[in-house]
């Protein structure tokens, strides 16, 4: 008030030396007026005085366009007007002039007598100073800064009073603090008045929708917000403007804007009134929200997206929240469950999944939920499912993070493996059987090597005898019967032997551990000594190393190997036979035990290592056969094999493998 | 006076073929037989039918046998001061490792595999005779 004070002391400077003449003239008047009942002919001039000093003064008060200024009677009738009270109130002097001033006042102002009060106030103090809402001719209501002065004679009689009005919407301070604020507020602002019409707005306005200042101004703000935001500010049938506002203030509300090249974006408006001169003004801070937007339409198609993919999968999908409820799951989870779909989601996955799942979501002293879940991922994990119906089947869960708006969920992909279990079952069950079966088998050749044994050896002790005591005693042909009967019973006892040989190697799963290839070959030749003597066999080796073996075994395979190069000699060459071994590859010696005998077709390359097979008639060479079938077992049981080269005629070369007792078994 | 030998074996092929090989040994001794190990240990005792049984010289003890088998014979006779001099040799069909370790822990005097052959057979008796009934001195007859 100090400054609207300060500021008409400065711009109206000549207004007080008006008032100060005006006061004088009114004197001169006064004395006219004593002197003109004694002198009807100065009346005239005094008159013609007085005008002249009003014309002075209404000129000058004309003047001034920012304020009202104007005079009213003790009543408050308006006895003067000026150009800016005109202006301001929006009456001229010929439709004012004469009127009490209570229509400047809102009716409910008059109804309450605050005119009158004014006046009273004024009265009493000299001069009143009020903040308030006027009422313009036109009915538009307006704040002003209002002083009222008490006019008195020198006696002190009150002549009127006189009022000094400034409209303070009209304020470029005001309005520009107003505007410093709406500048630097983040978003865009615009200001807009009960029609709906943009008063005011910041350069983010300006930039957002891409129109200068003023190209908007004054512009209805339903050209840059087409819909909902005009609308909230209109009262209709069931409720004020007033009210319209109040509903909608300090609510973010979320609309489509309009650019000035006619491109739409997406919004989100807050509403606060602004009580004005002019009436409820509303401020809207207008924010784009387009990123936003775009964000949650991405949000939202990733959603679907993984939703199209929940249902594609094979397996039953549930998705968990960290809480252990059930925020999404797919078809198959509904099948293998028993449940529909509504009754499981928000269900706790504890209902379907009674043990492990929960527990793996949740953080413990050691570690975050984050660990906590890292430590399954991608791990499958055999739990136990519950139908609807309570049942239980075997289920393999999968689990896998999904970062989302609500924080980290949990996939998990379970999988019913009631038929692998089933299958494993099987399995084990295969395994046990083919266990005892072997076991029966090795049995079976312990019954062979006693329990037949037994009974064969009195028929082959018996036809021996018989052979021993009778031979040449009988006839021919009973010789003839007797010898049969004794190979008969011979070979048969060989063909257990070996096979209870065979079948020993088989059973006896000793750990092989290191040992010199070397010494199991000097033993092999000590067992052989009798053949290498009888043959003069010449057996030479390479220096062998050590490896990884059951020695018996080792001893054996020598043995049988030396022992058919020895055996199978060409008639008439003295059997040779050399051992070596090449290191193949880190872990690995390749053994060869190389002879110059017989040879064999390329053909029984593979029947040589089978059961009882022979190439030769017995008559020839003795045995049953089971040698190299021994052989290939003992090197299969080293975890390699056995092969030959041979040409017939110029020896064989008998290849097998052993680890090195660096490797590890 | 021959040499007395128990032969305690159930099968009686085996005891035929024990006789022929001692037969064809030409040995002089005196063959007694029994078929298990219950009616070895009467022998032993002279109890029942074997109230005039000698004492015999040598054992040849089968482990495999009826009501009581060999092992137990073996042990009763060794585990007897009145009996254990007598020299016990083992001959029986089995040649598994545990069988003779256990006989010889029950302190046999030798443990024999019956030859699957018969030039096997007359070798082994052969040399029993003339190992035990030959070559060894036996302890003198009777208790220490």
């Amino acid at each position: 008030m100090d400054k609207l004070r300060n500021h008409a002391l400065e711009i109206e400077p000549e207004m007080y030396q008006l008032a100060a003449e005006l006061q004088q003239a009114k004197l001169a008047l006064d004395t006219l007026n004593k002197e003109l009942l004694r002198e009807v002919s100065e009346r005239k001039l005094a008159e013609d005085s007085f005008r002249e000093g009003e014309e002075k003064y209404r000129v000058l008060l004309d003047g001034i366009r920012e304020y009202a200024i104007f005079m009213l009677d003790p009543g408050g009738k308006v006895v003067t007007w000026n150009a800016g009270a005109e202006r301001i109130k929006g009456y001229t002097s010929e439709q004012i002039i004469g009127k009490n001033f209570s229509c400047f006042f809102p009716p409910e102002d008059v109804k309450r007598g605050r005119p009158q009060e004014v006046l009273r106030l004024t009265a009493a103090s000299g001069q009143q100073e009020e903040h308030g809402i006027r009422v313009r001719r036109n009915g538009s209501r307006f704040l002003a800064n209002i002083v009222f002065t008490a006019l008195r004679d020198r006696a002190g009689n009150l002549l009127g009073f006189s009022e000094f009005s400034h409209d303070l919407s009209e304020s470029k301070e005001s309005e520009a603090k107003y505007r410093g604020l709406l500048e630097a507020a983040p978003d865009a602002m615009v200001v807009v008045n009960q029609a709906g019409a943009i008063v005011l707005l910041n350069v983010q306005a300006e930039k957002q929708f891409g129109y200068n200042r003023d190209e908007l101004i004054g512009q209805k703000v339903k050209n840059i917000i087409p819909e909902g935001f005009a609308e909230r500010l209109i009262a209709d049938g069931t409720r004020s403007a007033a009210e319209a506002l109040a509903q909608q203030i300090g609510t973010g509300i979320e609309l489509i804007a309009r650019r000035k090249d006619g491109s739409e974006f997406p919004i989100e408006i807050m509403l606060s009134p602004l009580e004005s001169a002019e009436g409820t003004l509303v401020t809207a801070a207008i924010r784009d929200i387009s990123v936003r937007k775009a964000a949650e339409k991405h949000l939202a198609q990733m959603e679907g997206r993984y939703r199209g993919l929940l249902e594609a999968a094979p397996d039953a999908m549930v998705v968990v929240n960290q809480g252990g409820a059930i925020v999404l799951l797919n078809v198959q989870a509904e099948k293998q469950f028993g449940y529909s779909r509504d009754e499981l989601i928000g269900q706790k996955v504890k209902n379907i999944i009674p043990d492990g799942f929960a527990e793996r979501l949740v953080a413990d002293a050691l570690r975050s939920v984050e660990e906590a879940l890292a430590q399954q991922i991608g791990t499958g994990i055999e739990l136990t499912g519950r139908r609807k119906d309570k049942s239980e089947f075997p289920i393999e869960i999968m689990l896998s993070p999904l970062e989302s708006a609500e924080g980290i969920l949990v996939t998990a992909a379970v999988r019913d493996i009631t038929n692998r279990k089933k299958a494993e079952a099987n399995l084990l069950n295969k395994v046990e059987e083919l266990n005892r079966s072997n076991k029966e088998l090795g049995q079976f050749a312990n019954i062979a090597s006693h329990d037949l044994q037994e009974p064969l050896r009195m028929v082959a002790s018996y036809t021996q005898l018989l052979s021993k005591r009778y031979n040449g005693k009988l006839d021919a042909d009973a010789d003839q019967f007797i010898s049969f009967a004794v190979d008969g019973a011979t070979h048969m006892q060989r063909l257990i032997q070996d096979l209870l040989e065979y079948s020993r190697v088989g059973t006896k799963g000793k750990e092989l551990v290191d040992t010199s290839a070397e010494g199991a070959l000097e033993r092999s030749l000590i067992n052989l000594s009798g053949a290498i003597e009888e043959t003069g066999a010449q057996v030479t080796h390479d220096p062998l190393p050590n490896v990884l073996a059951d020695e018996t075994q080792l001893v054996q395979l020598f043995q049988n190997l030396i022992g058919n190069g020895i055996k199978y000699h060409k008639p008439g060459e003295i059997p040779r036979v050399h051992i070596s071994a090449v290191r193949t590859d880190a872990a690995k010696w390749t053994f060869s035990v190389k002879d110059n005998g017989l040879g064999i077709d390329s053909q029984y390359f593979e029947k040589i290592f089978g059961m009882f097979q022979r190439l030769h008639k017995r008559e020839e060479f003795a045995g049953t056969g089971i040698g190299l079938a021994i052989c290939k077992k003992i090197a299969e049981l080293h975890g390699g094999s056995i092969s030959v080269e041979s040409l017939a005629g110029t020896g064989s070369t008998f290849h097998f493998a052993l680890a090195d007792i660096t490797s590890t078994q | 006076m021959p040499l007395q030998v128990l032969l305690v074996e159930d099968s009686p092929g085996d005891v035929r073929l024990t006789r022929e090989a001692f037969k064809d040994a030409k040995v002089h001794i005196t063959l007694h037989v029994v078929s298990d190990g219950a009616e070895a240990m009467a022998f032993l005792a002279r109890e029942g039918k074997h109230a005039d049984a000698p004492r015999p010289d040598l054992i040849l003890l089968d482990l495999n046998l009826p009501k009581k088998d060999g092992r137990s014979v073996l042990a009763e006779i060794k585990g007897n001061p009145s009996l254990q001099t007598i020299p016990v040799v083992i001959l029986t069909t089995s040649s598994s490792e545990e069988d003779i370790l256990k006989s010889y822990l029950l302190h046999a005097n030798c443990y024999i595999t019956k030859p699957v052959n018969l030039d096997g057979f007359l070798k082994v008796v052969r040399s029993i005779d003339n190992f035990w009934l030959s070559v060894v001195k036996l302890p003198p007859d009777g208790r220490p």
